[in-house]
């Protein structure tokens, strides 16, 4: 395992730091098959085929602490155990490598450097789960990742870590690629098995939830290409060591954060989860850039409420972030300094977020729109204390929307209200923006 | 059996039923648009929304998602779920044009009534409304997609309920599209129940297009004439001009739905070339004159050929009221022939498959629904029963088998197209070569479709043996009752007693004759509202009222006896009025072209004149039974009477 | 017209997917990879391919962001209009570079070589303002760097 010396990353803290999902990174290209698995990777697949029961891996994720790093945070060993393993018919894995979330792009960056760790976590995943057929969902735009994947799953099945009986334990297994072409509301799990089918991506109701009803009718996990990169380093080292990785007792391993906005250094980073914020962007992000001050940031990517200063010592784990109104989500924290307006963000935001609206449900087809156009009447200097008793009642109503998606939409938009009340009043109350030049 | 509470009415439901099915059992409308009780469920709208107070969910839910169960406490008149509503209701109109003044839908638009009800007035969305080009669609469905509320209920029933392929949705977000990859008919057969189940105004009735409002329409409960399964209707008439015709929810025979030749194939009750006045040899005459001929001639008839060279013609599409009265004319007239049929092997069909419906179970269009397993024996459901594919698509849809034995030939029936017709049959179909073949044994709920050919006593016997319930198509909307009365009086048809007797006369009622026997006849008397070539043919014509201006009766092909009711006076739509003769210079009490009569009417007219002195009434006997249906009800099971049911 | 070999590769694959279906997608891609862009040509093609009706495949092409159911240019470019290319100037970047290209955003160069068109987050948010030409990621774009890889673009596809 690879150890970085924290202060090389220019944190205040001086300890070394694993790295269970870049360890085998090298700089400028792709990791190659032999170098992982010389480094020791596909250790945990060996380890789990001869020596443990499916249930046992199931239970060594759940002790880790494991929460899904595709936004919602659910504990992955319990949603592998929610699978009913006594009904006939296929089960299912999916992959969920969508990442559209604005902010976010962390799966490409663990992909394009390294496509093995996830290949060898669904390996595992699917013989926990008592899957034969997994896929790997990936967004139009990830070429360079899809391919890496396409390239690896060859090289699994050659060296016989992937197929028919594999590594001689009597356990099958494939893998399968589906490249999308473009769409946010793929990434939401029961849009993304109608995706899959070849069906338009509107989500599907739930109950009946994807473990027992997924894909096909069968019963079907999905999980972030994060959260089952993890698993090989669990397997391989233990619940007890992925745990420790954390900052804090109450939080678990590593996770990706994802850098964007106004900070010197924009890029993904492995941290041990329970950073504080301020640490983060001071630390691995090298503080703000040249002229820059802090104002906001969204934490977890494009539908988790901002943050403003006084959140500077959240610690970033899912339970503190969403103690202080906001969610981890995706670990993408995109930072904004003094000159940016906040409306205008918002506005971009919902503005993307009506555009990917599936079309299914009245309060985020037509509701996003209208949101985004009383943003826009604010912006442009005409808004009213009207135009905030709307935005209110939408923040409100649009949780009753079909999917998440427009109540994540309206995340952006409740910390607007929330924490900046003040820049929006002034919009309204100088009747302009006041981060543009008078005309 | 969940027990639950609605604004403090307590409810019991069966299991498996919505909270929103719930309300509406004890007379609370929770507002939906996406939801249909044919379609079930989508979530789509969000306009459902209730509050729930206690039970195993809480918070704000929408009840067309939620199934009932014990312990629920719901409120409808909740604060937040009725703001939900509302802004629902805001957010569709803020693209939804202010046309309802132009729309057709307009009085019968659900959008229309929810906006009205939930108090939606004022606009506070001030941007600009999205705009939509619309498409053609054929000649019956008007599109006009600004209208669309995005429920998806359209393409929920044309793609998933009906099977259509060529109609959906495109696009996604605000952009949603409900259309055709490009301009061009429908294709589905049912396509017209568009019209009926699109909350709003996107698809109205071409053919009905900008003629009246709902509020103005003359409606009545009625039964489809255009085949024997007897589909639920409402006409639509105004001005005395059928102008469309919707569907009428029946669970026992159509459901909610009907095909477009039931919905769109009426238009023979405006025409103006239909007859509307009695006719002699084409020289328009009183009613006294014109029964008068008619005695007269039947008597010359009489002297001349004899009275047995007479043939009294009845036919499958005549109301059970005027085909029970044939007889006695028969008899008064002493005529020769008493035809139910024209065809004798319409005659033979209808007549083998009534005396089998009367052995075997017959199975209901709801039977059908529920089916695991069917086979299909000599028939051709688009061609004779539209709403019978659609009956077994449903029980396809939910894993039923369907078999579909082939003929010798190993080829089914062609339709029009001159297509094989299975290839269009909204379902799958495993083509077997004998009956004997198919694992009835194996099947909880089996069904075999009949046509009533050659095959008849081996289905016969495979029902016998199996259990299976039988569901056959007949030719007519009263084949069935026709056949019935054929059997009572010992009756045969019309082709049989031309090749057995010297047919010399004819009166028909509602009949077509066949062509080439017209000229050889000295006497045609014809009743009749069609402009049909016996009428064209006859020396006397005396008009009848179509089905929509009287009150009758069909049975259908399983024997359900139904009553239709009187939707609009007969007469000349004002429409077809001479503009010409305006201001009218004649002046009567008269209907213009009103004169047509129901042809029960006429035929008691008829056989009093004959001599008879008795008061005739209708359904004398054994027909008593159907004196008292009840239009909106599931109607009378003559079948089930026969074998004893109840 | 696909030629047969292409026919068949995507019968293939049609043939080992789970449901004809699922395979959807990637047959769209690959036709419009053909042809440039998914052609009416094309649709009836995936239909047949796929055991649908050309319009079921059309509910699918018109939902994805980068199935173009219109003629493009020999590169789509699209540019990302989400939050961090907003925040780093991404965007002004989109005018400004239909402005050098002499087109409307969603126009093509007359010259057929770019199509124009704003795109949701690329995933690339650390190297923001970003863009995406054919299946080339390219970041930490200004306007000139941004023209200057249209113009190798260009010169790659001159060339071959
Ligand atoms: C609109 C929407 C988009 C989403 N997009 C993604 C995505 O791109 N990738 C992802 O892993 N999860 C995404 N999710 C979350 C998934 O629904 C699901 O929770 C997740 O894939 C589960 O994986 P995990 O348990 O490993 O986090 C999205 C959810 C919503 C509502
Ligand atoms: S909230 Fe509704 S419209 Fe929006 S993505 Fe989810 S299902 Fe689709
Ligand atoms: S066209 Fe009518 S039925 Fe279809 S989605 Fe729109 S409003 Fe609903
Ligand atoms: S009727 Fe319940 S969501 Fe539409």
């Amino acid at each position: 395992m690879k150890l970085v010396p924290m202060r090389r990353m220019g944190t205040r803290c001086n300890v070394i730091m694993e790295q269970p999902l870049f360890q085998h990174n090298k700089p400028g290209r792709c990791v190659t098959f032999a170098e992982y698995r010389d480094e020791g990777g596909f250790a945990a697949l060996q380890k789990a085929l001869k020596e443990l029961s499916p249930k046992q891996v199931e239970q060594a994720v759940s002790d880790s602490g494991l929460r899904g790093r595709g936004g919602a945070g659910f504990p992955t060993g319990r949603k592998w155990s929610f699978v009913p393993r006594d009904l006939p018919g296929p089960r299912w894995l999916i992959c969920n490598c969508d990442e559209m979330e604005p902010g976010t792009y962390k799966d490409r960056v663990l992909l394009e450097a390294n496509p093995y760790s996830l290949l060898e976590g669904i390996v595992l995943a699917s013989y926990a789960i008592g899957v034969r057929h997994a896929f790997i969902f990936i967004r139009r735009g990830y070429e360079t990742a899809t391919a890496n994947l396409q390239r690896g799953i060859t090289e699994c099945l050659a060296a016989g870590l992937l197929g028919e009986n594999i590594l001689g334990s009597g356990f099958s297994c494939t893998i399968d690629v589906h490249s999308s072409a473009g769409r946010y509301i793929c990434g939401e799990e029961t849009a993304l098995m109608n995706a899959l089918e070849g069906k338009r991506a509107n989500p599907r109701a739930k109950p009946p939830f994807p473990a027992v009803k997924g894909l096909w009718g069968g019963p079907t996990v999905v999980n972030n290409a994060e959260s089952l990169a993890n698993v090989p380093g669990i397997i391989s080292k233990g619940p007890a060591w992925f745990k420790a990785l954390a900052r804090t007792p109450e939080a678990a391993g590593m996770k990706l954060f994802c850098i964007s906005g106004h900070v010197v250094n924009r890029s993904c980073f492995e941290l041990p989860l329970g950073m504080e914020l301020g640490e983060i962007i001071e630390g691995p992000c090298g503080g703000m850039r040249p002229g820059s001050r802090f104002k906001a940031c969204l934490p977890g990517g494009a539908s988790t409420p901002y943050f403003s200063a006084e959140h500077w010592q959240v610690p970033m784990d899912f339970d503190p972030v969403a103690k202080a109104g906001s969610r981890l989500g995706t670990g993408g924290i995109v930072i904004f300094d003094q000159d940016t307006c906040l409306v205008a963000a918002t506005l971009n935001l919902v503005r993307f977020y009506a555009r990917e609206s599936c079309g299914w449900c009245t309060p985020c087809r037509e509701g996003l729109p209208y949101v985004v156009h009383v943003l826009e009447t604010i912006e442009a200097g005409k808004g009213s204390r009207e135009h905030i008793a709307i935005l209110q009642d939408h923040i409100k109503l649009l949780n009753y929307a079909f999917c998440a998606l427009a109540p994540g939409a309206m995340g952006p938009v409740q910390g607007l209200l929330n924490n900046f009340m003040d820049e929006l009043e002034e919009h309204i109350d100088k009747q302009r923006c006041p981060f543009k030049a008078r005309e | 059996m969940p027990k639950l509470i609605i604004d403090n009415i307590p409810v019991e439901v069966t299991q498996g039923k919505t909270v929103l099915e719930a309300a509406k059992s004890v007379g609370i409308t929770i507002p939906h648009f996406c939801w249909h009780p044919a379609l079930g469920k989508a979530g789509a709208c969000r306009v459902c929304a209730v509050k729930m107070v206690d039970g195993p969910v809480k918070g704000i839910q929408m009840s067309c998602m939620l199934e009932a169960q014990d312990g629920m406490v719901v409120s409808t008149t909740d604060a937040e779920a009725m703001a939900m509503r509302k802004q629902v209701i805001e957010w569709l109109m803020i693209n939804h044009p202010h046309d309802c003044p132009v729309c057709d839908e307009g009085g019968e638009c659900q959008l229309q009534d929810y906006t009205i009800a939930g108090g939606h007035g004022l606009r506070r969305y001030t941007g600009k409304k999205r705009t939509h080009v619309n498409q053609y669609l054929g000649p019956h469905i008007e599109h006009e997609m600004n209208r669309c509320i995005q429920c998806y209920r359209c393409v929920r029933f044309y793609q998933e309920f009906a099977g259509g392929t060529d109609f959906g949705v495109m696009g996604s977000a605000g952009r949603i599209y409900y259309g055709r990859v490009a301009d061009g008919p429908l294709e589905s057969p049912f396509a017209g129940n568009l019209v009926d189940i699109c909350p709003t105004g996107v698809f109205t009735d071409k053919t009905a297009r900008f003629r009246a409002r709902y509020w103005d329409y003359d409606m009545a409960p009625s039964v489809c004439p255009h085949c024997s399964l007897g589909c639920n209707t409402v006409p639509a008439a105004r001005y005395r001009e059928l102008l469309k015709v919707i569907a009428r929810q029946n669970d026992a025979v159509n459901g909610w739905f009907l095909c477009d030749k039931g919905r769109f194939t009426n238009s023979a009750v405006n025409a103006p070339e239909r007859p509307r006045v009695p006719l002699i040899d084409g020289r328009q005459v009183a009613w006294e004159e014109a029964l008068a001929a008619l005695l007269l001639r039947i008597r010359e008839i009489g002297t001349e050929y004899g009275a047995e060279s007479l043939a009294i013609v009845g036919s499958s599409g005549l109301s059970m009221e005027a085909a029970s009265l044939l007889h006695l004319l028969h008899e008064k007239t002493g005529a020769g022939s008493l035809c139910y049929f024209v065809d004798a092997g319409e005659a033979q069909q209808s007549a083998t498959v009534t005396a089998c419906l009367n052995e075997q179970a017959s199975a209901s269009m709801a039977d059908i629904q529920a089916a695991d397993l069917i086979a299909l024996v000599e028939c051709d459901l688009l061609q004779d029963g539209p709403m019978m594919a659609l009956a077994v698509r449903q029980a396809w849809r939910r894993g039923a088998k369907i078999s579909l034995v082939e003929d010798a030939a190993g080829t089914v029936a062609q339709n029009d197209n001159g297509l094989n017709s299975t290839d269009k049959l909204p379902f799958e179909v495993e083509r077997v070569a004998s009956l004997i073949d198919i694992p009835f044994a194996d099947a909880a709920h089996p069904v075999i479709i009949f046509g009533g050919g050659d095959k008849m006593s081996e289905v016969m016997a495979e029902a016998g043996k199996t259990g299976a319930k039988l569901a056959c198509l007949l030719g007519g909307p009263n084949s069935f009752g026709a056949a019935l009365l054929a059997k009572e009086y010992g009756a045969i048809s019309l082709a049989e007693a031309v090749a057995d007797k010297k047919v010399r006369a004819v009166v028909s009622v509602e009949a077509d004759i066949p062509p080439e026997l017209l000229p050889k006849l000295v006497v045609v008397a014809t009743l009749d509202w069609r402009n049909t070539e016996t009428v064209k043919a006859a020396h006397i014509v005396l008009p009848t009222t179509a089905w929509v201006e009287m009150d009758g009766t069909y049975i259908n092909n399983e024997g359900r006896a139904q009553r239709f009711k009187k939707v609009m006076q007969p007469g000349l739509p004002i429409k077809g009025l001479n503009p010409s003769l305006h201001p009218p210079r004649e002046h009567t009490p008269l209907v213009p072209g009103g004169q047509s009569r129901p042809a029960w009417e006429i035929l008691v007219d008829i056989v009093h004149r004959l001599g008879s002195e008795e008061d005739i009434q209708l359904f004398a006997g054994q027909w008593q039974r159907l004196r008292d249906l009840d239009a909106t009800g599931n109607g009378l099971l003559l079948t089930d009477i026969e074998r004893g049911i109840k | 017209m696909i030629d047969n070999e292409l026919k068949i590769t995507l019968e293939q694959r049609v043939a080992a997917a789970v449901t004809p279906r699922e395979a959807a997608v990637e047959v769209m891609k690959e036709l419009q990879h053909h042809y440039g862009w998914l052609t009416d040509e094309a649709l009836h093609e995936a239909a047949n391919l796929l055991g649908l009706s050309p319009l079921q495949v059309e509910e699918l092409a018109t939902f994805y962001e980068m199935i173009y159911r219109r003629p493009v240019g020999r590169r789509v470019v699209h540019v990302c209009d989400s939050i961090s290319c907003w925040a780093m100037g991404g965007e002004t970047l989109l005018e400004q570079l239909a402005g050098r290209l002499g087109i409307g955003v969603g126009e093509t160069t007359s010259d057929g070589m770019f199509t124009l068109l704003p795109c949701c987050c690329l995933g690339n948010c650390g190297q923001s303002p970003t863009m995406l030409v054919g299946d080339n990621l390219y970041g930490g774009l200004t306007l000139e760097k941004a023209l200057d890889i249209l113009q190798r673009e260009r010169e790659g596809i001159e060339t071959k």
